[in-house]
């Protein structure tokens, strides 16, 4: 589904991350984790064409779609979840969801399914976005991404700014919506969050991969353990 | 009064349209278009040209709505290309030196050109009597014209593409993230912001006539109105407009008309002072 061979990326003609390689199959669910300023949300801008690459190649879908426009990637089914979430404040939270589907027309069984997945959107459809709670926000990104039917989802530290346990509910939401079949390339610095959803996962330390693996092997790496489980 | 009132109410709904094409244009792209006015102007003497000729009314105002929105089409995929590269102040100030000198070039053709041009869009008939105050025809056709294009407005903004602008004024990442181009909304309402202009200049014409000198003081109109309502918001550039209207024509019939571009600037000034984001302006 995603094949990222040797990225480097960054601002100011320096680079963030480095000769990256990460691969996500259609299906699966993967971490890529890491502390604060490790490189994770500089990955993903350049994987969805918020920056521009430096070096290496970008495959979705079997395409070269390295240096693609956001645009277009988000048309041909990468939708990208920032954690500054990007919503539009003064548009109702159903506005919000009928843009996801831009520019198809949105269908009602993915609003649906939207609402059966955040109940809680479903209640304050007429409300404005900037309105919602912090967790509320989360769920109208995640939504807006999923109204376009997207192939693959990227989210990046869907815990970002919530109480531990809104962001354990998140991440069974992200459980459920794994389980309907959806790809999943999630950054997150929770890592035991992050490990109980994903299938496999990479350690980004300071813009390059350090670890990679199955999530069972890496929870059981002593260096893991040590660095981001508080494992001593 | 009462006259006053209603004369300042048809005057402030084309206020209000003037200051819808500068807001949006600015929304979207943030950039405050100096050679507005002037795209009025231009397509003001393409419409007196046609009709020169002998064309028919609508082909001669379709023309002018036609060369007005080319001009903003022309402006956004040439110039305005660099402006839209840069970012906060900076975009701001290339925005307004590339703009302002586009509106002296415009403003130096069109006299050298056209040195005594002027549209005047006459419409006979007998005054009509509305709310007790006889109405000229050509306020009440200018006034019909601005209504009608109010209210397609407000229905755009309900359609897919009006929300999908709506979308890049209030979040331009997010607007890319939902697969829209912003560059191609930013064409399409500069070229809608370019009709808009020109639809005024015609409106106004029917009442009185536009000079070929008249760019700027279209300019300073649109900017005016834009800020008091709030840049950015279409409602606020309507409230605004008609406030601005009602304004304009009680102050020059009390006052004189002289005094009528001071009292609209002091408006600016206090909602400036009081109100930084205008009427309607969106909290950062």
């Amino acid at each position: 589904m995603l094949e990222v061979a040797g990225l480097a990326a960054g601002y100011l003609g320096e680079n963030v991350v480095e000769g990256v390689d990460v691969e996500v199959g259609a299906g699966q669910a993967v971490a890529i984790i890491g502390s604060n300023g490790a490189g994770k949300t500089t990955l993903f801008r350049a994987l969805c064409g918020l920056l521009p690459v430096s070096a290496g190649r970008v495959r979705f879908d079997g395409r070269d779609v390295t240096g693609q426009p956001t645009h277009r990637l988000a048309r041909a089914g990468l939708a990208y979840v920032p954690a500054e979430r990007h919503l539009f404040p003064g548009m109702s939270v159903r506005e919000n969801l009928l843009l996801g589907a831009y520019p198809k027309r949105p269908q009602a069984a993915t609003e649906q399914l939207v609402f059966d997945l955040f109940p809680r959107l479903q209640e304050r459809r007429g409300q404005p976005a900037g309105s919602l709670s912090g967790g509320e926000q989360q769920m109208l990104a995640v939504g807006r991404a999923l109204m376009s039917r997207p192939r693959l989802l990227m989210l990046d530290e869907p815990s970002t700014g919530l109480a531990p346990k809104l962001a354990r509910s998140a991440y069974q939401a992200l459980q459920s919506l794994k389980q309907t079949g959806v790809t999943l390339l999630v950054a997150e610095q929770q890592v035991p969050l992050a490990l109980s959803l994903a299938d496999r996962g990479y350690v980004l330390e300071n813009g390059r991969i350090r670890l990679q693996g199955a999530a069972a092997e890496l929870e059981r790496n002593p260096e893991v353990r040590r660095a981001y489980l508080g494992v001593a | 009064m009462k006259a006053v009132v209603l004369d300042g109410i048809v005057l402030g709904l084309q206020f209000g349209l003037l200051g819808v094409g500068m807001t949006l244009v600015y929304g979207l792209g943030g950039v405050l278009n100096l050679a507005y006015g002037q795209m009025a102007v231009l397509a003001a003497m393409v419409v007196a040209v046609t009709l020169g000729a002998g064309a028919p009314a609508l082909v001669a105002s379709g023309a002018g709505l036609l060369a007005a929105a080319a001009a903003g089409v022309v402006l956004d995929r040439t110039l305005m290309r660099p402006v839209y590269r840069q970012r906060g102040e900076h975009r701001v100030l290339l925005g307004l030196l590339l703009t302002l000198g586009v509106a002296f070039v415009i403003d130096g053709l069109l006299l050298w050109r056209y040195p005594s041009g002027a549209l005047r869009l006459a419409i006979g008939g007998e005054a009509v009597p509305i709310l007790g105050v006889r109405m000229r025809v050509g306020s009440l056709w200018a006034t019909g014209i601005s209504l009608a294009v109010a209210a397609l407005l407000l229905g755009f903004r309900a359609t897919t593409p009006g929300r999908a602008a709506h979308s890049v004024i209030q979040d331009e990442v997010g607007a890319r993230l939902v697969g829209i181009n912003p560059a191609a909304v930013r064409t399409f309402i500069f070229a809608a912001s370019g009709a808009l202009a020109a639809l005024v200049a015609q409106t106004r014409s029917m009442t009185s006539p536009v000079g070929v000198t008249a760019g700027f003081d279209f300019t300073i109109l649109a900017l005016i109105v834009a800020v008091v309502g709030g840049l950015g918001s279409v409602a606020g550039a309507f409230l605004a407009g008609v406030l601005l209207g009602i304004v304009s024509t009680v102050s020059a019939f009390y006052i004189g008309q002289y005094i009528t571009t001071i009292v609209l600037l002091a408006a600016a000034a206090l909602t400036i002072v009081l109100r930084p984001r205008g009427l309607l302006g969106r909290s950062p």
